[in-house]
């Protein structure tokens, strides 16, 4: 048994790269953004439609968290440009802020010395939609205790809190940066619970950054791939599902199987004559395509997103 | 009424919760006029989009299968000709089974007698503590 990988040159022109979205929640256009020589950003286009839950996926260091600050002025793009809720952020970030809910990487905020009970009346009082019940039920859902100093909370603890800040607004949008990490299982649990409440009760468009993509699996209905500060691709669920297949089948007698060069594959794993690949590309075309080259198709499968996304990043880290 | 998906299935996940109701509408556990659970209630559950909840119960009202009663929810029509569902159910088992057979080499035919070699006229009883 033996794997292989190889990032075809062609595939960067065939992985879809923009979206079409009729007055999107979130658009970049060539948004780049370095620090000093390093590159955090470079040339994203990035489209979140109205009403989406687009998960953001991308390897530690990949831009995600520039990105999300970028889009409510907590940092200023080199070049290129933003538009969030319809708002230029880098001309009036206030407005988008008070719009968005925000669950930062970190686990501290300002003011960290205060006690979680007044953290919270004193982030309520910049919300004019706050929902003083709505946090009440979240406090209670997310077992929150008032009386702790914020600074002290265990990640798992400031974890929850930053959830309760990000939602008892209702904000329009939601910009989550890997909004599980540090919670344990259970409580990952019930806060995908809590979210797909939430969601339910009070729409909203949500961009969710994280490297752990089978947490949202069930949540997400499109999804970015960001690679060393590049977009590689940005597409909807269900065009994943129809274009990114898995194809086991057996390769002809003399071992040549297909002409790779035809078919935009992401993945290869090889036992002797069976074979299963990760290729790109309409199902009927593959399938014809193996065929004609005397291979025999067993089963096509799509992928779980998780794998999907792996797939595709590992294709991404081919490129030059 | 359970409803029960797998984000690894092959089939999208609005298109599992549609096969659920339909499943359940089949084997009588959910009645004709009885009620889903609410968008909210069954994307809680589930931990899946609430769009994609609306998207099954929207196919499924496009169907047939149930309907809307503004602001008091949706519910289950009433089955027409259930041997039609029943056969159609089957069908999609058959299917499935028909793909795992394929992968592993068997064409229609032998996984047909090998079902009806697994399933003799008489079910053989599990021995227990013998």
């Amino acid at each position: 048994m033996s794997a292989s990988t190889l990032a075809p040159p062609a595939l960067a022109g065939v992985l879809p790269q923009r979206l079409e979205a009729d007055a999107p929640a979130v658009a970049t256009a060539g948004l780049s953004k370095r620090y000093g020589a390093r590159t955090a950003l470079e040339d994203v286009d990035l489209t979140v439609p109205d009403g989406a839950v687009y998960l953001l996926a991308g390897a530690n260091g990949a831009g995600k968290t520039s990105l999300l600050r970028i889009l409510q002025e907590l940092a200023r793009p080199t070049a290129g440009s933003a538009r969030v809720l319809g708002i230029d952020p880098a001309a009036d970030g206030a407005a988008v802020r008070a719009q968005t809910g925000y669950v930062p990487e970190r686990h501290d905020v300002p003011y960290g010395t205060l006690r979680v009970g007044r953290l919270v009346t004193h982030h309520a009082a910049h919300y004019a939609s706050w929902d003083a019940a709505y946090a009440a039920h979240l406090m209670a859902r997310l077992e929150i205790e008032p009386e702790p100093r914020f600074a002290e909370l265990s990640k798992g603890q400031a974890r929850r809190v930053q959830l309760l800040l990000a939602l008892a607004h209702r904000p329009r949008l939601l910009l989550l940066d890997e909004p599980t990490d540090g919670l344990d299982p259970l409580v990952r649990d019930m806060v995908l619970e809590l979210l797909a409440e939430h969601l339910a009760d009070h729409p909203a468009t949500v961009l969710v950054s994280t490297h752990l993509v089978g947490e949202v699996d069930r949540l997400a209905d499109h999804v970015g791939v960001l690679t060393r500060g590049h977009l590689l691709t940005q597409i909807s669920r269900a065009e994943l599902h129809r274009l990114l297949r898995r194809y086991h089948f057996e390769a002809p007698e003399d071992g040549t199987a297909a002409d790779a060069g035809a078919l935009h594959v992401l993945h290869r794993t090889n036992g002797g004559a069976e074979r299963a690949w990760t290729v790109w590309g309409a199902e009927a075309e593959v399938v014809a395509h193996l065929t004609a080259a005397g291979c025999r198709v067993r089963q096509v499968e799509p992928l779980r997103l998780e794998e999907a996304a792996v797939a595709l990043l590992r294709a991404g880290r081919g490129r030059p | 009424m359970l409803i029960h998906i797998d984000p690894a299935e092959d089939r999208p996940i609005y298109q599992q919760i549609m096969d659920e109701v339909q499943r359940a509408r089949v084997m009588g556990t959910l009645p004709p006029d009885g009620a889903l659970p609410s968008v909210r209630q069954l994307a809680g559950e589930l931990r899946v989009n609430p769009n994609t909840v609306q998207q099954a119960y929207r196919e499924l009202e496009r169907e047939g299968a149930v309907y809307v009663k503004r602001g008091q929810g949706t519910f289950a029509a009433a089955l027409e000709g259930s041997a039609g569902a029943r056969r159609r159910l089957l069908a999609e088992v058959a299917g499935r089974a028909l793909r795992d057979a394929h992968r592993h080499g068997f064409s229609a035919d032998e996984l047909a007698e090998a079902v009806r070699a697994a399933n003799p006229e008489r079910p053989r009883r599990a021995r227990r503590h013998a």
